[in-house]
């Protein structure tokens, strides 16, 4: 028997290889899509030439043809197109892969087709380890592709198990990480920190700006400010700098004078 | 100090009321002129297309690219620029 109760014929066309998507057009006469196609574009293919004459090929289940209409309603297929997915089924599906997603309207649809897209070809193209599938489902190895059918049927399975670790794995990662800087920061902060019995050592910091007396030459306002009242912060901000420069600069050039004239 | 630039400062300072679109830091001319072309004409709008993306920043910044082209400094500042004004005024 087959481990998930799923009424399709017993080779979906979604869980063959592509290699063998090629050899079911090339023995239906089906002309073959340039040689570096992504295997959806085989898929699509055999769904339209190969699986209208299923009745009398492969399953043997008669039952289960009504399924091989091209574009179907079938959520759970790895590759729907999301072109053709209704709003509300993009937003579900996006769901599905832990996104989610605001509005689709229509200036977001397009934003979240792509998201989409992107997460299936990826689902697609890894599978229960990456590392390994990443070579066996790459396009130009034929002989991997063989072994990746049968990674193809465990995967639906284990997928939403994975789905669940990896978040699960995500946010542990988050934490160690937040850890780590923490840490750091401290010494980063002090770096020239003697180390003392307790190991802590702490310099006395300077005098917060905006404290009492001394106010805040630059920084966000708290509150909407108008914008003469900013401009004229601007310009308080700039000219005391800029005057002690003007001054320091004469006082150079007396000095120069001065020992000119005395030379 | 932050790395933020001028325009950056200044447009996070205020409500940006109805600043053209190229007030928003890395949205210089060029891009300025796309986004208006495709009707954001307002920083407000953009703002606006910022929010219905739930402030998501992986999906802005490929909307913009999308949209006008904007490199990934040029999406990093915008971002930036609209995450920071919502946050003082949102």
């Amino acid at each position: 028997g087959r481990p998930w109760s799923n009424p399709e014929a017993q080779e979906d066309p979604a869980h063959l290889s592509k290699s063998r998507l090629r050899s079911d057009l090339v023995s239906h006469n089906v002309e073959l899509p340039p040689a570096g196609s992504k295997k959806e574009v085989y898929l699509k293919l055999h769904l339209e030439h190969v699986d209208q004459g299923n009745a009398a090929g492969f399953s043997s289940d008669e039952d289960d043809q009504v399924l091989y209409a091209p574009g179907g309603d079938r959520v759970d297929t790895k590759i729907p197109d999301p072109t053709a997915l209704s709003d509300k089924d993009l937003k579900d599906l996006l769901l599905k892969y832990g996104v989610k997603a605001g509005p689709i309207v229509a200036s977001t649809r397009a934003v979240y087709e792509k998201k989409l897209r992107k997460l299936l070809q990826s689902d697609g193209n890894e599978g229960l380890n990456e590392a390994e599938t990443a070579v066996l489902y790459s396009d130009s190895d034929e002989e991997g592709e063989e072994n990746g059918d049968l990674e193809d049927e465990k995967e639906s399975e284990e997928e939403k198990e994975r789905i669940n670790e990896a978040l699960e794995l995500n946010q542990k990662q988050c934490n160690e990480h937040l850890q780590e800087p923490v840490k750091n920061i401290l010494k980063d902060l002090i770096p020239e920190a003697k180390t003392t019995p307790t190991g802590i050592y702490v310099t006395p910091r300077r005098p917060i700006k905006g404290a009492a007396q001394r106010p805040i030459l630059y920084g966000y306002p708290d509150t909407p400010v108008s914008p003469t009242t900013l401009e004229r912060r601007d310009v308080e901000r700039r000219l005391v700098p800029i005057y002690v420069q003007i001054l320091v600069f004469f006082i150079v050039l007396y000095i120069l004078y001065f020992i000119s004239i005395n030379v | 100090m932050s790395s933020t630039s001028q325009k950056h400062k200044e447009f996070v300072a205020e409500p940006m009321g109805e600043k053209p679109v190229n007030a928003l830091a890395g949205i210089g001319e060029v891009l300025g002129k796309k986004l208006e072309e495709k009707g954001f004409d307002k920083a407000y709008v953009v703002l606006g297309q910022f929010l219905v993306l739930k402030k998501d920043e992986e999906l802005f910044k490929d909307w913009l690219k999308d949209t006008c082209g904007a490199n990934a400094k040029q999406q990093r500042d915008c971002y930036g620029c609209l995450k920071e004004w919502c946050d003082a005024f949102l």
